[in-house]
């Protein structure tokens, strides 16, 4: 598994879309060119979700950690692996990417 | 200024298949999915498209773009009073809006559909993992004529116990 480094930034990937339904969020994959439901459907909780929304192509990982540690009472470095772990699990299922700062 | 107290923590998760999602979930991911330009997979539920699309078949719904529906054409809508997401075929229509039936939905047709209810065409159905075509192919226009006419559930009834014969047979 790729290393995630905490100033990389991460954006989400065009092979996927996102959709905010009825408070949860819902991703599709955009297997073979057609969005399919039927196979892989992902959605993620309340932690899962702000996460993603803020890999959005110009927040660094430690800024997505700094944001949640500022919101959330965790245990010295919980966020932080769980942050990197999420990151590497999207990157594993391709629904992020790394960005490229220009 | 006083601080807001840190909420509790929990711990992110990613959650795979088995959602629950609701007819306006569906047809919100159906119109995301669309606007990229690409088909949309998803599992059909009901009867009232039988025996050409059956409960659990996974059909594919693809975005209209070069042409509109024609008759014989099976669609994907939304249904105006109920808001429901359905699948039904095209039997008559202009630019502006559609006559569409279910093929199992004999003398109850859906009335006229706007345009803008129609989401999209369907182009594939598969069935236990295999491609089912008929019902989508050149045929499909005699259907909708047969079941415009009310004859498609005379046909039904004469074809089905002949089908099950020749389908008999075939099995050693």
């Amino acid at each position: 598994m790729k290393n995630i480094r905490l100033d990389l930034i991460y954006a989400h990937s065009n092979d996927v879309v996102a959709r905010e339904i009825d408070g949860a969020l819902i991703i599709v994959p955009l297997t073979s060119g057609v969005g399919d439901m039927e196979d892989d459907l992902f959605s993620m909780n309340e932690t899962g979700t702000k996460i993603w929304k803020m890999l959005d192509g110009k927040k660094t990982v430690t800024a997505v950690v700094a944001v949640l540690s500022g919101e959330y009472q965790a245990e010295s470095g919980e966020i932080e692996r769980d942050v990197i772990g999420i990151v590497e699990e999207l990157l594993k299922r391709r629904m992020i990417v790394e960005a490229t700062v220009t | 200024m006083s601080k807001q107290p840190l909420r509790e923590y929990q711990h992110p998760d990613v959650m795979t298949n088995d959602l629950f999602l609701s007819g306006e979930a569906l047809i919100e991911l159906m119109r995301a999915v669309h606007s990229k330009g690409l088909p949309f997979r998803f599992n059909a539920g009901g009867h009232s498209m039988a025996p050409f699309i059956r409960d659990g078949d996974v059909i594919s719904v693809s975005p209209i773009s070069s042409r509109l529906p024609d008759p014989g054409d099976v669609v994907a809508f939304l249904h105006p009073e109920t808001k429901l997401l359905c699948i039904h075929r095209v039997l008559s229509g202009n630019k502006d809006a559609f006559l569409l039936q279910g093929d199992n939905m004999l003398g109850k047709p859906d009335g006229v559909i706007p345009r803008k209810a129609i989401m999209g065409l369907v182009t594939r159905v598969e069935r236990r993992g295999r491609r089912v075509r008929l019902g989508l192919g050149p045929e499909r226009r005699l259907i909708a004529l047969f079941n415009h006419w009310g004859l498609l559930a005379v046909i039904r009834q004469h074809a089905a116990p002949l089908y099950a014969y020749f389908r008999g047979r075939q099995r050693p």
